[in-house]
């Protein structure tokens, strides 16, 4: 019974080692189902072999380190020459496992997958060691680490693609103004109402899934149901005021209003299509100018070492995304004045956007508070500048109405929602200075796994 | 006694990991109250749904761990700067240095650096329950984890001096990602299991898992004083570093998550009342990691013995000369060998047939399979009785539910001798099947085998057909050695491995743990005052001395101590271990 060790003791003393079980699976405190195993599939555990490297029929034909010294040899082999063996043996385990020793941060790392390999205790103590975690800690050791560069096989952080998908569907909120506002100039009466009626629904409509998609779209999960409804109220607010509410203010100083808006170029109430279609029309740049800035906050968080140096680079690119689309508003803000021939109303729609896009932005990297809370104040302003008039009619109010008023005669009517937005845009854009500069406002949302 | 049981991924979800163990320890302990306290995994996992459960689990609270909701609360400047402190004292407690590993037995052992790493693990643990304190008393934590103050910090702490060399590369991705997984890993703090309506109403805490599950079971023990009992039959830290391979992540978020893991599984190991791991391996690890050697139990898993009795009780009706492997088809199963030692062996015993009972694994098992296939078939060419007979091989492949082997318990019986051929095991089930079968066993040295086996069976060393194939043909040459063998094998099975003694084991620490750490409650009455008396002496007693009313909250639960005595065996076998 040579080469036979019946084993006597009872065996489960002296801190035997159990050797290897299968990454991740066996480690999973699956085992004890094991009552039944692999044929009602709770049993022996699954993949113990996935991340062994020496098939066996490899490791048969090569037992160079493996012909162990507790097993005596054969009566019929001790002829046979001594088995290939140099005068340090760890120096054959380190040449096996080197990937795993010079990868590895510490010697536990190593521990774990000399086990996953089979290396128990008693095969530790051919390499004249108590354990596998001693004998882990002379391979940590003995291996020279690489220092200093960046692991090739890592990637850093995905960078948002540009998908098709949502380009082609941040086109479609200034196709649907164009096409209402074409519709309205050719229709009177009836057909026209249902045409700024349908029109207006398809924007919605439009506007809702651009910011469900691509890189207007918020984070995923739950989201505050307050905050979303009042961005949103507040946000319908500001674009009703930029269409109607310049006529609206000057009829409310001039004893009006007396008509409903018509839509029609010479109507007492004039509606200001121009600046709305253009902001129709900048869903697209602004999608672009979200994905610039994610895009390339994720390249410099990639190549930053500090997170000093991270907010040092993103500020430069912050602003010059915010300037891209201030100047590709005004470019289609003058296009829309030239073709309706209409006041273009750079102030009030160039707060108005930029605003917008401050708050979306801040809310795409999960800052939410602080969007709701300009976009009311802006709104706010803007109820207040009709309501004092208003008020002004009452006896002994007429106070009340003298601020609008001089606001108004001093600066023009334009100057009421260009003074409200500016100044709110102005604060989120303080804001969004420290905030979206900040490493964290690009982290991804899910974890590592 | 009520019980928490603590599951993370597992028991009361029907695609959970460990719910077969989990559910036959509470219907075993039916005397017991159980609280199941779940974290879930995934979505999926909460979609699939519950296991039917028995009468006595009265509660079942479950949080996800894979999505955590914001509450909203944003810190005051105070709370601002406590939460700073707090992770600031966290953080630097992982990167500095020093792994868990260096604490343990073989670490560099001087007193300096004892004391520093006991140190060490006191900063993160007082960090830990800190951060939980905030928690509570002020909400917001799931923000703060994820606010930019926390990667400032974490940055902070990588860059001071003495941090680990790895942690001081960490560009600013990878504070992103360490940042993420903690918060994360943090998710159990922000829970409201704790009151005294939660875990504060339990006598114990049964964690079945380290780690996260053991988590709650931490903060318990902090805020109620609830003793913690941690059952671990994989070590996760140890799947955590195969998990987290070099190609997951990049070696400085590697390194702060192997340090992150290792303290709190120190952390869980030293508060832990009771440590009962499945076997010597996953104590090893314990004992590697900080724990203390007084306080663990080996608990073997049970398996189910009755469907093994027949065939082990009845005499044995194999073929004298059949050799027999069962298990899963793969290449850490060593097969190769198997067929070069069946080789061996067919040249001292002409009529020996080698039955390779099992259904590959996967695609590499299925091409592992076909491989072994041409080698048999190589090795050992079909060979008839005469000249006009039909030829068979000696090697045949077979799948359970087939006609030569219709149930597992035949597959076994079928053999003289079970051959077990790996070079990588865990705990190896399809011994232990056999021993309860009664059948005499050759296996290799791997994993749990020698603890498993005693000695019961023959073991060779691993990758050593000749070996091997000495050992079956000294079995196969003996049938009476291989009758003393496999009733040997089989008492000792039915002695450590069957179902009734994990119960009987996890009875008898729950009884012990109880009455060494009762839980002390102090009673309010309606004027917020101290109630003397509200909780008598007996109360702490193991036994119903007084009447229900007695006790702090309404039990409903039977007396649990006037049942199923327990079992001295084997307690006192897991111990000897």
């Amino acid at each position: 019974m040579t080469g036979v060790t019946d084993v006597q003791d009872d065996g489960y003393g002296g801190g035997d080692g159990l050797g290897g079980e299968s990454p991740g699976g066996t480690d999973l405190p699956g085992m004890p189902s094991g009552a039944e195993p692999w044929d009602s599939g709770a049993g022996e555990r699954p993949g113990i072999g996935r991340t062994s490297p020496q098939t066996p029929s490899a490791s048969t034909s090569a037992p160079a380190t493996s012909d162990p010294a507790s097993a005596p040899v054969p009566a019929s082999a001790v002829a046979r020459p001594a088995p290939r063996r140099g005068a340090d043996p760890v120096k054959a385990l380190l040449h096996r496992h080197r990937e795993l020793c010079e990868r590895a941060v510490d010697p536990l790392e190593i521990a774990a997958g000399l086990e996953a390999h089979g290396i128990t205790d008693r095969t530790a103590a051919r390499f004249r060691h108590r354990d596998v975690f001693s004998l882990a800690e002379e391979l940590y050791a003995r291996v020279p680490r690489s220092s200093g560069e960046a692991d090739p096989g890592t990637e850093p952080l995905p960078v948002p693609r540009v998908r098709p998908g949502w380009v082609l569907l941040t086109l479609l909120p200034g196709a649907l103004g164009a096409a209402t506002t074409a519709g309205l100039r050719l229709t009177h009466g009836h057909p026209r109402l249902l045409v700024a009626v349908a029109g207006l629904l398809a924007l919605c409509l439009a506007a809702r899934a651009v910011l469900r998609h691509g890189p207007l779209a918020g984070p995923s999960g739950t989201r505050a149901w307050r905050t979303t409804s009042a961005t949103r109220a507040w946000t319908v607010w500001l674009l009703g005021y930029a269409l109607f509410g310049d006529g609206l203010l000057s009829a409310v100083l001039t004893g009006g209003p007396d008509t409903l808006p018509t839509g029609a170029p010479d109507a007492p109430w004039p509606t200001a299509v121009a600046p709305v279609l253009a902001l129709t029309l900048a869903c697209a740049p602004a999608a672009w100018c979200a994905h610039l800035l994610g895009a390339g906050a994720r390249r410099r968080l990639a190549d930053s070492r500090g997170l000093e140096e991270f907010t040092a680079t993103a500020r430069p690119l912050l602003c010059g995304t915010f300037t891209l689309f201030l100047g590709t508003l005004t470019a289609l803000l003058l296009l829309c004045g030239t073709v309706l021939r209409q006041p273009a109303a750079y102030a009030q729609t160039l707060t108005l956007g930029a605003l917008l896009l401050l708050a979306r932005l801040l809310a795409v990297h999960r800052h939410r508070r602080a969007p709701v809370l300009a976009l009311g104040t802006a709104a706010a302003a803007e109820v207040a500048a009709l309501a004092l008039p208003l008020t002004g009619r009452l006896p002994g109010c007429a106070v009340l109405s003298v601020p609008v008023r001089a606001l108004v005669n001093a600066c023009g009517l334009a100057a009421v929602p260009a003074l409200a937005c500016g100044a709110a845009a102005l604060a989120l854009l303080f804001h969004a200075g420290h905030t979206l500069t900040r490493a964290s406002a690009h982290a991804l949302t899910g974890a590592l796994e | 006694m009520r019980i928490g049981l603590l599951t993370e991924g597992g028991y009361p979800y029907v695609s959970g990991d460990a719910g077969l163990w989990c559910d036959r320890l509470v219907r075993g302990l039916e005397q017991h109250e159980f609280d199941l306290y779940a974290l879930s995994r995934s979505r999926q996992q909460e979609d699939e749904g519950w296991v039917p459960l028995p009468p006595q689990v009265s509660r079942v609270r479950t949080a996800p761990l894979w999505t955590a909701d914001d509450d909203g609360v944003s810190h005051g400047r105070r709370a601002r700067r406590r939460f700073a402190e707090c992770y600031g004292e966290l953080v630097g407690a992982v990167c500095a240095g020093a792994a868990p590993g260096a604490d343990g037995p073989s670490g560099c052992g001087s007193d300096e650096s004892a004391d520093a790493s006991a140190d060490l693990a006191d900063r993160f643990g007082s960090a830990l329950y800190g951060l939980a304190e905030l928690a509570r008393e002020e909400g917001g934590l799931v923000g703060a984890l994820r606010s930019d103050a926390a990667v400032r910090t974490l940055e902070r702490a990588c860059r001071a001096p003495g941090a680990l060399r790895t942690a001081r590369e960490a560009r600013v991705p990878d504070l992103l990602a360490v940042t993420a997984h903690l918060e994360r890993a943090l998710r159990p703090l922000t829970l409201d299991w704790y009151g005294d309506d939660g875990l504060g109403a339990a006598d114990l805490c049964h964690a079945a898992a380290g780690g996260p599950a053991a988590l709650p079971g931490l903060l318990a023990r902090h805020f109620c004083g609830v003793p913690l009992l941690v059952t671990e039959y994989g070590v996760q830290l140890r799947s955590h570093y195969l998990g987290l391979g070099p190609d997951a992540a990049a070696p400085a978020v590697r390194a702060l998550l192997g340090a992150f893991h290792g303290r709190l599984a120190a952390e869980v190991y030293r508060r832990a009342e009771i440590l009962t791991p499945g076997n010597a391996h996953a104590r090893r690890w314990q004992e590697r990691c900080g724990a203390d050697r007084a306080r663990i139990r080996t608990v073997y898993p049970g398996m189910d013995a009755s469907r093994f009795a027949e065939v082990g009780e009845s005499p044995d009706r194999a073929e004298p000369d059949t050799l027999v492997w069962v298990g899963r088809v793969e290449p850490a199963k060593d097969l190769i060998s198997l067929l070069h030692a069946f080789a061996e062996v067919r040249k001292e015993e002409p009529k020996a047939r080698l039955r390779i009972v099992g259904a590959p694994c996967g695609p590499e098992g299925a091409a592992y399979l076909g491989h072994c296939r041409a080698l048999a078939a190589q090795l050992f060419p079909d060979e008839a009785e005469g000249a006009h007979a039909v030829g068979d091989n000696p090697v045949s492949f077979e799948e359970i539910g087939g006609p030569e082997a219709p149930t597992l318990p035949d597959a076994y019986a079928a053999g003289a001798v079970v051959v077990l051929s790996s070079v990588v095991e865990g705990f190896p089930i399809s011994l232990v099947e056999a021993m309860l079968c009664g059948r005499a066993t050759v296996s290799t040295d791997v994993g749990a085998v020698v603890e498993v086996i005693g000695g019961t069976g023959l073991v060779v060393p691993p990758r050593n057909p000749r070996a091997l194939a000495e050992a079956c043909v000294a079995l196969l040459h003996d049938p009476e050695r291989r009758a003393r063998l496999g009733a040997a094998a089989r008492a000792r099975a039915l002695e450590l491995f069957t179902v009734e003694q994990n119960i009987a084991a996890f009875h008898g620490i729950y009884l012990r743990i109880v009455s060494h750490c009762p839980v002390r409650r102090v009673v309010l009455d309606a004027s917020g005052e101290p109630r003397p008396f509200a909780a008598p002496a007996e109360s702490h007693v193991p036994g119903r001395w007084t009447g229900p009313t007695a006790r702090v909250l309404p039990r409903t639960a039977p007396g649990w101590a006037a049942t199923a005595p327990v079992r001295a065996t084997p307690l006192a076998a897991a111990e000897g271990a």
